[in-house]
């Protein structure tokens, strides 16, 4: 896990670790499927349009549950963007060597960059809250009861605190133990952890997604 | 675990800079398509819809025009089958009203030609009475006066008959 951190090159000033290069490697791969997928845009769809739209179409069937059709469509990008790229994120910490090889590290197993994403959502949740409700907006935290406005700040500033440190700790939390288990029995034993990985990739990039949602839907909702 | 503050503002710009490409490539483009594809469909089904409802009030208007044509046959039939039989009726009734008409004409031709045969009788009669008294009265008589009086006997033999 030492690679991650160590700091490869920099960039006016901003030092370059594994981790971001990886991000920038899963980027390139988010871009190149997206622009096969868009290329030949089609009525009748197939191929990775097919595959593309039915992720999008997954996604605000999924949202349309937690914020309604027309806020999932307008949120769509910023969630679904959060959800590939988390998803890829922590599906590159299964990679072979991932850790271990300079340049490649599962950028969701550091604070530094769930941090990062969280602090998005922060922003994102206030900025649109306040966009279509205007000042209006800060009532809400003084509903149902006005004194009770000290626990809503704390809540919050929790919010952001709890998204980095859930995927962080889940994702580093699984690459430890894939890791522990790879020394002491190198055959068979880590490829358990290892699917299990899988799964729990998807399921705290579902998470992470899921909770921005329910942000972003109860800021910006009609109701108080 | 502590926060490396340059990883987490390149976090911030990976997602910012992946979030901007990606909208203007990828969701952009593909939800006005899925979009376009809805509003089509829509169009396509309420079209669809409108097609058939308009075949269903044709079928209806057609039906109804069916039987419409059906029971003006049926009465035609039934106006032609009314003015046969009334044609076959009076036909009939003139018929016997001839047959009786000729029967009449005939009993009266039979009642002439009895007159007439009776008349041409009584008038040989006469001629063979004249001539038998005649002979029995052994001179002819001849004139007027004989005339009256076998017209008088004639008249006395029709009131005995």
């Amino acid at each position: 896990m030492e690679h991650g951190t160590s700091v490869l090159f920099s960039i006016f000033g901003l030092r370059v670790s594994s981790y971001v290069t990886t991000m920038w490697g899963l980027m390139a791969v988010i871009l190149l499927i997206s622009y096969f997928a868009t290329r030949n845009l089609k009525k009748v769809p197939g191929g990775a349009q097919n595959v593309m739209e039915y992720v999008i179409q997954v996604l605000i069937d999924f949202f349309e549950g937690i914020m309604g059709e027309k806020r999932a469509k307008q949120y769509l990008p910023i969630l679904c963007t959060f959800f590939l790229l988390i998803l890829l994120s922590n599906y590159s910490g299964i990679l072979p060597m991932a850790g271990h090889l300079p340049g490649l590290a599962a950028p969701t197993s550091t604070i530094s960059v769930t941090a990062g994403f969280a602090i998005v959502v922060f922003f994102c949740t206030h900025f649109f809250g306040i966009k279509e409700k205007g000042f209006g907006y800060f009532k809400h935290f003084l509903q149902p009861v006005a004194f009770l406005l000290p626990l809503m700040i704390i809540e919050e500033l929790v919010r952001p605190l709890s998204l980095s440190l859930r995927l962080y700790g889940n994702i580093f939390g699984e690459e430890m133990v894939t890791a522990q288990l790879f020394q002491m029995a190198p055959f068979l034993v880590p490829l358990v952890m290892q699917a299990l990985g899988l799964l729990m990739g998807l399921v705290q990039a579902f998470v992470f997604t899921l909770l921005t949602a329910v942000y972003l839907g109860g800021a910006t909702a009609d109701h108080h | 675990m502590h926060i490396d503050y340059h990883d987490l503002i390149w976090a911030i710009i990976n997602f910012v800079v992946l979030l901007a490409i990606l909208y203007k490539f990828l969701y952009g483009p593909l939800l006005k398509m899925m979009e376009n594809r809805q509003n089509d469909i829509k169009s396509n089904i309420s079209q669809a819809e409108e097609i058939r409802n308009e075949a269903e009030t044709l079928r209806v208007q057609l039906t109804a025009e069916l039987d419409k044509a059906r029971k003006e046959a049926q009465e035609i039939i039934a106006s032609a089958t009314k003015i046969g039989e009334e044609t076959k009726n009076s036909i009939i009734t003139e018929a016997k009203n001839s047959a009786v008409k000729m029967t009449e004409k005939a009993q009266e031709e039979i009642q002439r030609e009895k007159e007439q045969a009776l008349a041409d009788i009584r008038n040989e009669v006469a001629s063979l009475a004249i001539l038998a008294a005649g002979k029995v009265l052994g001179k002819a008589m001849t004139g007027e006066e004989h005339k009256k009086l076998v017209d008088k006997y004639i008249q006395e033999v029709g009131g005995i008959q």
